[in-house]
């Protein structure tokens, strides 16, 4: 390497001597000829010299551009001769800052897949948690929206996207339910269960709220998680469910109450004559059969509606049923001189039903035409048969005492009685409610009612033709 | 000594028929209703010393019945005795606000409801 630095020293010094000759022949110190000799061999040398120094540069320039643009780099070494020291130091330097932006590129690699894994992961939470069916809300120590559940922003009225970093305050309208994660929040809790309402489309909701703290690895809170589960179908459910204990407890005890006072009262001897004891005994009779009646219904209603009910189906003509059905309320009809006009079937009325069930919603709504129509009134029954919509409808309209507008959507309800009505006749409101079950919920027809009160009710049932459910299958 | 009237009111016929029966053979002088709005006019008309009544009546409740009552100086302090099928259907702070003096769940004792009917008119006496 010095013989170089020798031979470019050597060469300056040289080019040096022949432009002095050169100058020296030109101020007529030496002669012409020594100066043009001096002088081709000057010129020569900086020839030589430039080419070097071009050749060093554009070596430089490559090395520096490929750096800037992190390209590994290799230069020939006689590429930078005349420069040596500074070619060497250049090309150290260039390796050097090639290994090192290597290993740059090989960190800024793995942090790159580290954050693409962090994001893939963390889009992976923001999916898992909008998809959760439950309102979910998780926000961070300074209580702003982190994430949250495609329910959450159905329920608060916000759109996921806007709402993300925004203050919980401006998001959620509940002042009640921002206070339980402010709260929650300041004072560290985990897992606190809440029941909150929150009104929605005008319809009251309900919801277990459970909020908890979400804390870091120094244990330190820096958020909340709270999820709302819907528990308003449960709260309905449930009150349903005391309703009927409630009704079923108290229609039960009613007759029980009867059988029960009377029964003592003929061990205390309270009945003073044969005539006594035997009206005791019948009251005592009638209750039991009363209770049983009230049992069965119950039975049959819960049978139907757990799907448990074995059921016959034959096709069966509609108007003879009908006709075979009223003959099991005619005495009943009769005591109150009530006139029953039944139509006389000379249609292809025939349905697939359970004969014994549909015999029992025929009944039940003849006897409750019977009871509440006033004495010397009349009933009316007719059976229409559409075969356009392959269905038969039947109407048992009473001159009766009707049902107040309010009360008709409520009819066929479980334990439902109309209440201006009750003084008219007995009844466990369930009868109603059976007809509906045993004709929507076991042969899929539809039940309805339309009333005038004053001048009376109709009570009717569609049920889908038998012909028409054949020709269906085939 | 005069005989003691009682109201017996329930929708249940008979309900109303046993308890007169029990209440009639043991010398009390018995008025009946079949509804709440019937019970309150005899009430109000006949001043009975004392009502039995059911929790549930048509037309008129047996508290709507009693709150009516209370309102009346002549039946303000009329003694009650309540029949209810619904064990819970009366607080107990309820009951003292109406000064209901027992209430009696179904099915009951027609022996027990003559000696409460006794007792609250007893107790009514002794004031």
């Amino acid at each position: 390497m010095n013989n170089y630095k020798y031979t470019y020293m050597a060469v300056l010094i040289f080019v040096a001597v022949s432009l002095a000759s050169a100058v020296a022949a030109g101020l007529g110190f030496v002669s012409g000829n020594v100066a043009a000799v001096f002088g081709s061999f000057a010129f020569t040398a900086v020839l030589i010299i430039g080419f070097y120094h071009c050749r060093t540069c554009s070596a430089i320039d490559f090395i520096i551009k490929n750096l800037n643009n992190g390209e590994p780099t290799r230069i020939r070494k006689k590429n930078i001769r005349p420069l040596t020291p500074l070619g060497d130091a250049i090309t150290e330097f260039a390796a050097n800052s090639v290994q090192k932006a290597g290993d740059v590129e090989e960190q800024l690699t793995d942090l790159n897949l580290q954050i693409q894994l962090l994001q893939r992961q963390k889009q992976n939470a923001e999916a898992i948690i909008y998809s959760i069916r439950d309102t979910v809300i998780v926000t961070d120590a300074f209580d702003r929206l982190i994430m949250a559940s495609a329910s959450a922003q159905e329920l608060f009225g916000f759109d996921i996207a806007d709402a993300i970093g925004k203050p919980a305050d401006d998001i959620i309208p509940d002042r009640e339910f921002l206070r339980l994660i402010q709260n929650a929040r300041r004072s560290n809790l985990f897992g606190v269960k809440h029941e909150v309402a929150f009104t929605t489309d005008g319809q009251e909701r309900t919801y277990d709220c459970l909020i908890s703290c979400v804390r870091d690895e120094k244990d330190i809170t820096c958020g909340i998680v709270a999820v709302l589960h819907d528990i308003t179908r449960e709260k309905e459910i449930s009150n349903a469910k005391n309703d009927f204990v409630g009704h079923v407890s108290h229609e039960l005890k009613t007759p029980l109450a009867s059988i029960n006072a009377y029964a003592e009262m003929l061990i205390d001897g309270e009945a003073d004559s044969q005539e006594k004891i035997n009206e005791f005994c019948e009251v005592i009779q009638t209750q039991a059969q009363r209770l049983n009646r009230l049992i069965e219904d119950i039975l049959n209603i819960s049978r139907i509606e757990s799907g448990l009910t074995k059921i016959s189906r034959q096709p069966t003509s509609l108007a003879l049923l009908m006709t075979d059905s009223l003959k099991m309320i005619e005495s009943y009809a009769s005591e109150k001189n009530i006139t029953v006009n039944a139509q006389s079937p000379i249609i292809f009325d025939q349905v697939n039903i359970d004969r014994d069930m549909m015999s029992q919603v025929v009944v039940n709504l003849l006897s409750n035409a019977v009871k509440y129509t006033p004495r010397d009134g009349s009933i009316t029954i007719t059976i229409d048969v559409n075969d356009s919509d392959g269905l038969v409808h039947a109407n048992i309209s009473d001159t009766g005492v009707g049902i107040p507008p309010d009360d008709l959507e409520h009819v066929f309800d479980k334990f439902y009685r109309v209440e201006q009505n009750k003084k008219y006749a007995k009844g466990t409101g369930l009868g109603l409610n059976l007809v509906k079950q045993i004709v929507e919920k076991v042969h899929g027809g539809r039940v309805f009612v339309t009333s005038i009160p004053g001048e009376g009710s109709t009570f009717g049932f569609e049920l889908p033709l038998a012909l028409s459910r054949a020709a269906e299958t085939v | 000594m005069p005989e003691k009237k009682v109201l017996v009111a329930d929708d249940e016929i008979h309900i109303v028929q046993v308890v007169a029966i029990k209440l009639k053979n043991n010398g009390f002088d018995v008025i009946t209703a079949e509804s709440g709005t019937d019970a309150l006019a005899l009430a109000l008309s006949e001043k009975p010393d004392i009502l039995v009544t059911d929790f549930q009546m048509p037309g008129m409740t047996g508290l709507e019945l009693i709150e009516n009552l209370r309102k009346n100086p002549d039946t303000a302090d009329m003694p009650v005795v309540m029949l209810t099928a619904r064990g819970f259907a009366i607080e107990e702070e309820q009951r003292e606000q109406l000064k209901i003096s027992v209430c009696l769940s179904k099915p009951f004792s027609p022996r027990e409801l003559l000696q409460h009917v006794q007792d609250a008119l007893a107790e009514v006496a002794s004031v």
